[in-house]
């Protein structure tokens, strides 16, 4: 069971003439929360999409669970919970038909806690996905990425350009899965404060390349000056500029 | 840019400019064969004019048609208006939004039809009017942009309604031609659709601006499902596939039928009429599914691209929907027409017609010929809407618009040179004989490129050994299953055994269904 739940290993990925990412080198345990900061732009999305199965190694591997995700969508895609910024649940559905189907696709769908998140997320079951606003889009895609309870959650800036209620949702959700032992989640953001507030483990990732990598608590220390404890976003500013 | 027309211009410029260009290109080549040419030739016959100049110009015509109605990248059979949504939170009036591209569209039909009509050589025998068919093409391309930027409260009732429309509009206008109505008369008849059909869409634009997706008296229609669970990934996906696509041919077809229908009670007197309106109705789901293909292969989500299951499996879900498409169209058509025969009254002449088929062939033969015919048109309905999947699940727009450009330039060039063939006996002859290998090179390709799908699909794990071997058995299977049905119901002194072996392997589909996986892995996993 030490096998790293995420192994990326020399990844390198091209788009044209611009490297979205440069030998990326990446473990993650199981259990806990990484958090991969970085500027906008930065290869964090392109990292999770390679994690996804949605873009194939151009070069290095990718290992989820041990296994390819391209080449095995299915046996990792079942064991992983995913909410994106995009958030491109099919507008047509229902609340409840989206849940329905959703549950087709994982065994371990357990009914009761997903009624309990549509609740606690104050969700109609008869309102069109369309109709929600960006808060409730974004809760009705949480309450589908937890209600099997994942081995892994990949949250790819999921509170972006939401309310700070919202947000506090999406935080909660990070916090009950890591509840559940043995369970982890990547969580990526450029919000540092919601990093700073969830995450045992940092990755930071600049122009495509791995800039830091380290336990928070060990950042901290690292980054301190006499009693001061820099903040992340101070320990993001030291290593990549304000620029 | 300085202004939003200025910026909508650039829009249409930037996203289709090689399709411009190849027209420019294409413009020049005409414009310097009249400048070597110099003067009117008298064509050897209308396909070869038809060739040179009339199938381009319409397929530009049909282009400029999807250009400007914002069509090619829009669902045709969905509900909610094909203005593109994101032009809406621009800063600008509705009127701009749709003026400016009615009025791109309009200036770029008149160059159209100017172009044709003052590069091209004409027939010499041909009266070449000089304004009306410029006003025709913009009244044309107006009326499309008003009733596809329109919301509309059934899916599929945008394309009967456009169909409807515009088919009536042009039936006006073959008729004012066919009596040689002159310029002027055509002018004031023409003269007032753009305007009528600009006040249309900009209320169309206005309606989709609120949002209004035409649905608002139809919430009683709704029933809810409540929580039962779907057994399987495969059948969660049906129904996601079915309520996204499923529904728009039947739909379609339900909407058309009866309007077709109705005409046998205006010509219940005239066979000949009779014969070309149940043909037309036969002939509506294969054409109409030609319209929902489009549809069926539209855009791999990123959360579709993450459910949990084989790129072969989501394929499946969209061959095995689009089956019940076809079967439950197919069932509207069935039970449509023999009631519409009954009512209208010309039930006897039809069973007249089928009378004089089974005394000529006898009873088996004819009734094994119809139910083939059937067969084959509910299976041609069923490729149509399954058979381009391979291009749309690719993901690739420039795919896409390349297979588009093909089909039209190999149809450009092969329907005037079957017409040739069709009057040319000594060529047709040559032709037939020749036959048999031009088939062989066809079904080698064709197999080949099947065995080499094959391959990939099982070195990427997209399906495994038996499920191949299945597949290979199943097509063996239809494929003799038709030679079959063929070698039993067509006199062997027309054709000999071995040409219907190779009709049939060609007429089994086998690599476009077998590549639709292969794309879609191929998009999901760039």
């Amino acid at each position: 069971m030490n096998e790293p739940v995420i192994a990326v290993s020399e990844l390198t990925r091209r788009f044209g003439a611009t490297t979205a990412l440069a030998s990326v080198t990446l473990d993650v345990p199981r259990g806990g929360v990484y958090g991969l900061v970085g500027a906008n732009g930065a290869g964090k999305t392109t990292l999770i999409k390679h994690i996804l199965g949605l873009l194939c190694a151009e070069s290095g591997s990718v290992r989820v669970f041990g296994r390819d995700p391209v080449a095995d969508p299915v046996g990792v895609l079942s064991r992983i919970g995913y909410l994106s910024e995009e958030n491109d649940l099919p507008g047509w559905m229902r609340v409840d038909e989206l849940v329905r189907y959703s549950r087709a696709f994982y065994p371990a769908w357990d009914d009761a806690y997903a009624e309990e998140l549509r609740r606690t997320f104050a969700l109609d079951p008869a309102a069109k996905i369309k109709t929600l606003s960006k808060g409730q889009k974004a809760r009705a895609g949480l309450l589908i990425a937890l209600a099997y309870r994942p081995e892994l959650l990949v949250l790819d800036e999921p509170s972006s350009g939401l309310d700070p209620i919202v947000r506090r949702d999406i935080l909660g959700a990070i916090l009950r899965t890591i509840a559940d032992e043995g369970r982890t989640v990547l969580f990526s953001s450029h919000l540092l404060d919601e990093v700073e507030q969830v995450a045992d483990h940092v990755t930071m990732i600049v122009r495509g390349t791995i800039a830091l990598s380290a336990p928070l608590n060990e950042l901290k220390e690292t980054h301190r000056r006499g009693d001061a404890v820099p903040s992340l976003d101070e320990i993001f500013v030291a290593h990549v500029g304000t620029g | 840019m300085r202004s939003p027309a200025a910026a909508i211009a650039w829009e249409f410029h930037r996203r289709h400019r090689w399709g411009m260009l190849a027209l420019l290109a294409y413009l020049a080549v005409l414009a310097a064969i009249k400048v070597v040419v110099g003067h009117p030739v008298d064509f050897e016959s209308e396909q070869t004019f038809a060739l040179v100049v009339v199938v381009p110009m319409t397929a530009t015509f049909l282009y400029f048609l999807g250009v400007f109605s914002f069509g090619l990248s829009g669902d045709l059979a969905a509900r909610q208006s094909m203005y593109p949504a994101r032009m809406f939170t621009l800063p600008v009036t509705t009127a701009a939004l749709a003026g400016w591209p009615m009025l791109f569209g309009a200036a770029a039909m008149a160059v159209l039809w100017f172009a044709t009509r003052f590069l091209a050589i004409w027939p010499s025998d041909k009266v070449v009017p000089m304004f009306w068919p410029a006003l025709l093409a913009a009244s044309l391309l107006a009326w499309t942009q008003a009733l596809t930027w329109m919301p509309y409260p059934l899916p599929g009732l945008r394309v009967a309604v456009t169909m409807l429309w515009l088919g009536t509009f042009d039936a006006i206008v073959l008729i004012a031609l066919e009596k040689k109505t002159p310029e002027p008369v055509m002018l004031a008849f023409l003269a007032p659709h753009v305007p009528i059909a600009y006040v249309a869409a900009r209320w169309a634009v206005v309606r989709a601006r609120r949002g209004e997706t035409g649905t608002q008296g139809h919430r009683a229609a709704r029933w809810r499902r409540g929580t039962l669970a779907y057994p399987t990934p495969a059948r969660a996906q049906a129904w996601l596939e079915w309520r996204q696509h499923g529904r728009s041919l039947p739909l379609m077809v339900a909407i058309l039928l009866p309007l077709e229908l109705l005409l046998l009670f205006a010509f219940s007197e005239a066979p000949s009429i009779i014969f070309e309106i149940l043909t037309v109705a036969l002939l509506t789901p294969p054409a109409m599914a030609a319209f929902v293909a489009a549809t069926v292969s539209g855009r791999v989500t990123p959360f579709l691209a993450t459910r949990p299951m084989t790129s072969a499996s989501l394929i499946g879900a969209k061959l095995k929907v689009a089956m019940w498409s076809t079967v439950i169209a197919w069932i509207l058509v069935l039970a449509a027409i023999p009631i519409a025969l009954r009512l209208s009254g010309t039930m006897p002449v039809v069973a007249g017609w089928a009378h004089d088929a089974v005394r000529i062939l006898g009873l088996p033969r004819a009734v094994t010929l119809a139910l083939l015919a059937l067969a084959l048109l509910v299976a041609s309905t069923w490729k149509q809407l399954v058979q381009s999947l391979y291009i749309g699940m690719s993901g690739r727009e420039w795919l896409v618009k390349a297979s588009v450009f093909a089909t039209l330039a190999i149809l450009s060039v092969v329907l005037p040179v079957a017409h040739w063939l069709v009057q040319n006996r000594k060529a047709m002859a040559m032709l037939w004989n020749l036959f048999p290998w031009i088939a062989a090179v066809f079904i080698g390709v064709k197999l080949a490129v099947a065995v080499w799908i094959a391959g990939k699909l099982y070195d990427r794990g997209l399906v495994r050994r038996r499920t191949l071997i299945g597949a290979a058995l199943g097509w063996d299977a239809l494929v003799l299953a038709l030679y079959a049905l063929l070698a039993w119901s067509v006199p062997t002194l027309l054709f000999r055994a071995y040409f219907l072996v190779l009709v049939a392997m060609l007429a089994v589909p086998l690599v476009r269904l077998a590549a639709a996986p292969l794309a879609l892995d191929w998009n999901r996993h760039r």
